[in-house]
């Protein structure tokens, strides 16, 4: 068990964002949460990453509390995320956004005097190749398309070597080719690398070609978990979430 | 008109050599006043991109450098005038002062973003004017400290000339080297999206603190300098107008370049000059020159140049912002 939800309470106000959600990730589980909009899933990110605190409940990473430490501890302990919105540095090249997330976890961002230019370039082209951006890399991050700012995205966030990843739509935005492409992309370097994941996605085809499991959300709490047969064949999923969509 | 900067870009080694000669050549064929002048512009310049790793690299908006500039020449100041310390370690001493009050002020200050954190600097750089203008019997209030004494060796023009283009060099060097180590990467990281650096593992706020304290050493370095120049200090070195003024040089010379703010200081002192020779209202055009820089110049003039010369992709850094 690599991650465990107790109980996992965010509330805004009177709005019960998330509500009681416990989980149980396997080592090496690929999985996916889907659920309408407004269900919860990009707070349950949240909570899971430190950018919120928790109203009640507690996450439990690698046997550790972790719910209440702060965003850069938790991508210390080996969680790392990606965004829905592109979340990037825009100024700075794609190679030095991919950089400076090698560099931070190879905790060589202290020095003053070495030129930058020449650390850790092996390690940076490699993940860059492995998101299909090798040939962008000297072209700054916010003129990247928008497909490509998706995938430089999950470099950063690879870059971090978590052991957890947690994907918040990782596909929103792009065309159906660049749709299939990311898939498999992230298909195989989640396998290559032996990583346990969590993706959001509204994209069907996506989910199912990924996930080995597949949990529901809904107003906040979590209605159904299981394999995706399962899951479509659920009845209550089939009238809250696919119903709605068609 | 790509090739044409890479051109220049390339041999940027024979360049800054041929700058250094110049430089050093310098004082033979200008005169005394305008020999004093271009040590001001150095000193500015040290000033000017000692702010700028905050402003530029790491984006913290600072309202308060003079403060700390202050520090640097009060201390040199006091340390020679009361403590007799001989003028070479009473010089060291000035950006290692600066460097512990920056420390201080930093400590409260980067805990606050944007506006809040330039507010908090401006107080802080008017709590050291206050103090400096109120002790009068430390620092001697408004009357300043008149008479600091420096050795023979550097007491003419043309020898402090040469004494602050040395000093004026290596502080640069160090910059230019911090600018772009890992240190500076990851400040420009900060810069660029300060929520993101937290999630890839980055102690935000340790960086700022740093970079703030490295800011303030070189701000004080260049007080002493300036200290050493003026043979006098007065309180108005900490007032927020000095600040105004080196945030001034940084914009005008662009703060994305690293030679940005000394282009700027360059061009600041000699406009300086140029308008009140003709005008009394040097402040009236100061005004209009910002205001023509923030609405078509934001890169300033490093800026500008770098972006008509270079690759497309400079060009396109403006759209972003």
């Amino acid at each position: 068990m690599i991650l465990e939800v107790e109980g996992l309470t965010k509330s805004f106000g009177g709005l019960m964002a998330v509500n009681k959600v416990d989980l149980q990730i396997e080592d090496r589980e690929l999985s996916s949460i889907i659920g309408p909009n407004g269900a919860g899933k990009t707070t349950l990110f949240n909570l899971l990453s430190g950018k919120l605190r928790p109203s009640s409940g507690r996450v439990i990473f690698k046997g550790e509390e972790i719910s209440k430490l702060s965003p850069r501890e938790i991508c210390l302990k080996g969680i790392g995320r990606s965004f829905q919105r592109v979340n990037i540095f825009p100024r700075l090249s794609t190679f030095d956004n991919v950089q400076i997330a090698v560099l931070s976890e190879q905790k060589k961002t202290r020095n003053l005097f070495i030129p930058v230019r020449n650390m850790v370039r092996e390690k940076t082209k490699e993940i860059l190749e492995s998101v299909m951006l090798a040939d962008k890399e000297e072209v700054l991050a916010g003129l990247l398309s928008h497909g490509d700012q998706k995938r430089l995205e999950l470099g950063i966030a690879l870059a971090t070597q978590p052991k957890l990843l947690l994907l918040d739509e990782p596909t929103a935005g792009m065309s159906p080719e660049e749709t299939k492409k990311t898939t498999e992309l992230i298909q195989e370097i989640v396998q290559d690398q032996g990583l346990t994941l969590i993706l959001i996605e509204h994209d069907m085809s996506v989910v199912f070609r990924i996930s080995e499991k597949i949990r529901v959300m809904h107003m906040g709490r979590m209605i159904a978990e299981g394999k995706p047969e399962e899951v479509k064949a659920n009845n209550e999923v089939q009238k809250i979430y696919i119903g709605e969509e068609a | 008109m790509k090739s044409l900067w890479n051109r220049i870009y390339t041999f940027r080694a024979v360049w800054l050599a041929i700058a250094l000669i110049f430089l050093f050549a310098l004082p033979s064929f200008l005169s005394l006043g305008h020999t004093s002048l271009v040590v001001e512009m150095l000193i500015l310049a040290v000033a000017a991109c000692g702010l700028n790793l905050i402003m530029g690299y790491a984006g913290m908006v600072s309202f308060g450098p003079a403060g700390l500039y202050a520090v640097g020449a009060y201390t040199t100041a006091l340390l020679i005038v009361k403590a007799n310390v001989p003028f070479g370690l009473a010089i060291m001493a000035g950006p290692v002062a600066a460097a512990i009050i920056g420390f201080l002020v930093g400590w409260f200050c980067v805990r606050l973003t944007h506006v809040y954190f330039a507010l908090l600097t401006l107080a802080f750089s008017q709590i050291i004017h206050t103090i400096i203008f109120q002790w009068y019997s430390f620092t001697g209030g408004d009357n300043g400290i008149v008479g600091i004494r420096v050795p023979d060796y550097i007491a003419s023009i043309n020898h402090y000339y040469y004494f602050t283009l040395a000093l004026t060099v290596v502080c640069l060097a160090l910059m230019w080297m911090i600018g772009n180590s890992s240190f500076g990467k990851t400040l420009q990281a900060i810069r660029e999206n300060p929520e993101r650096a937290e999630f890839i593992g980055i102690h935000v706020r340790i960086y700022q603190l740093a970079a703030f304290v490295l800011s303030s050493f070189f701000l004080g370095a260049a007080g002493s300098l300036f200290c050493g120049f003026n043979r006098n200090v007065f309180p108005v070195y900490a007032h927020w107008i000095k600040g105004a003024d080196i945030i001034v040089v940084c914009l005008l010379g662009g703060m994305y370049k690293f030679l940005g703010p000394f282009l700027g200081s360059i061009l600041y002192i000699t406009l300086d000059k140029v308008t009140v020779s003709f005008t009394e209202y040097w402040p009236l055009v100061l005004g209009l020159i910002i205001v023509l820089l923030v609405l078509f110049l934001r890169g300033g003039i490093a800026g500008f140049f770098t972006e008509k010369f270079s690759a497309t992709t400079i060009r396109g850094s403006r759209e972003e912002r």
